[in-house]
């Protein structure tokens, strides 16, 4: 029998490189944002929603639990739904939704795009895009 | 039966831009295969209808033609699974040299890049025989060693028709078969290659290709095993 070899490659002979370490980030931020709606909607439920918001309201604040969301519905105080705990979530929920939403318009955009020179521009401002819109929704979540 | 088959024809020396011609089979079979409608049209209507075929046993790869819109190969698709009414075209992402005939060199080129061939620097065996595996670790490549580099599939790729520079679903399944060979010693050389930026990470899991595939070769299932090659690491 021939001699076995390495049933596991080490990180640095593996073919692991930017790309390949964008494509998992992109499958673990996809699981990252299931839990974290997932937690925002079973929250809301735990804290009143069912008597006193519609579907289309508590889905709302599922993709996004910041306590704007609540504020037209019949939430009696809007205290437990502005918690720093919520606010850290809404964050969470920010930052993993635009970098898995940036890097697959990067991954679209490449198989247009197939210069180096033009993949290089369109990652810059993809990254200048996502910096931006996470500081805009940081700015928004926490001083709301 | 009566087929009507619509073929795609494009002639280099003549035409400037391609064109449709419909050509209307009588005492056709059901059990009759599309190769054998080319072959009765460039047989009794018109000679310079140009195609690929070979061993016309679904075995060499050669006729693999888009037929009412799939990829296939002509020599499996019988009249009976595709009705009377028939289009043939040439397989998209590769340049038409004539007719149902593409320039496959891009195709074999993406292939080559993957050390398609087994690589290994361990001694002969001392009894000068086959290096010898278990049918566990021959059946962990099974399903990649059945490519017959027809393209179907490379061809069916979103991502292929936007670039050739992608390596393409078979460039991957050969590959496949070398990473997971207990034998073979070059999985990381292969899997610094499939990982750059024109492989792996370029397959959007769109299914054409395992669709497309005429030895119904799970293709993205080995893509995804060799993704997970490069993350884990785990080439067993």
């Amino acid at each position: 029998m021939e001699k076995a070899k390495p049933k596991v490659l080490p990180l640095n002979k593996r073919g692991m490189n930017f790309e390949m370490f964008m494509w998992i980030i992109t499958r673990l931020t996809a699981l990252a944002m299931y839990g974290l709606i997932l937690t925002a909607i079973v929250g809301a439920l735990i804290m009143g929603a069912r008597n006193q918001m519609n579907l289309a309201d508590v889905l709302r604040w599922g993709f996004m639990p910041n306590n704007p969301h609540v504020l037209n519905t019949d939430v009696p105080d809007l205290a437990p739904w502005s918690t720093p705990f919520w606010r850290t979530v809404a964050s969470l929920l920010l930052l993993v939704a635009t970098a898995h939403g940036v890097h697959g318009l990067v991954a679209i955009a490449d198989d247009y795009i197939v210069t180096p020179r033009g993949r290089r521009i369109v990652r810059v401002l993809s990254i200048i895009m996502m910096i931006s819109m996470s500081l805009i929704g940081l700015y928004v979540i926490w001083i709301s | 039966m009566k087929v009507t088959i619509k073929i795609f024809r494009y002639n280099p020396e003549q035409d400037k831009k391609f064109h449709y011609e419909t050509y209307v089979v009588e005492n056709a079979h059901e059990t009759d295969r599309v190769l054998d409608l080319l072959e009765h049209v460039k047989g009794y209507n018109d000679g310079t209808l140009s195609f690929r075929r070979s061993c016309a046993h679904g075995v060499c790869g050669s006729d693999a033609m888009r037929i009412n819109g799939h990829n296939m190969l002509a020599c499996k698709t019988l009249v009976r699974d595709i009705g009377d009414q028939i289009t043939v075209e040439p397989i998209m992402g590769l340049k038409v040299v004539k007719d149902l005939i593409v320039d496959m060199e891009p195709f074999f080129d993406n292939y080559k890049k993957v050390l398609p061939w087994f690589i290994s620097d361990a001694p002969t065996p001392a009894d000068g025989r086959e290096r010898l595996q278990s049918p566990e670790q021959r059946a962990r490549f099974d399903e990649s060693t059945k490519c017959i580099l027809c393209a179907a599939c490379t061809t069916s790729c979103p991502s292929f028709w936007a670039s050739d520079d992608y390596l393409g679903p078979a460039a991957f399944v050969a590959a496949h078969r070398f990473v997971f060979d207990s034998r073979d010693q070059a999985a990381s050389e292969r899997l610094e290659i499939v990982a750059e930026t024109n492989g792996l990470a370029r397959c959007h899991t769109a299914f054409n290709c395992t669709m497309a595939c005429p030895r119904e070769i799970q293709i993205t299932q080995a893509i995804g095993e060799l993704k997970m090659a490069t993350v884990t690491g785990r080439v067993e």
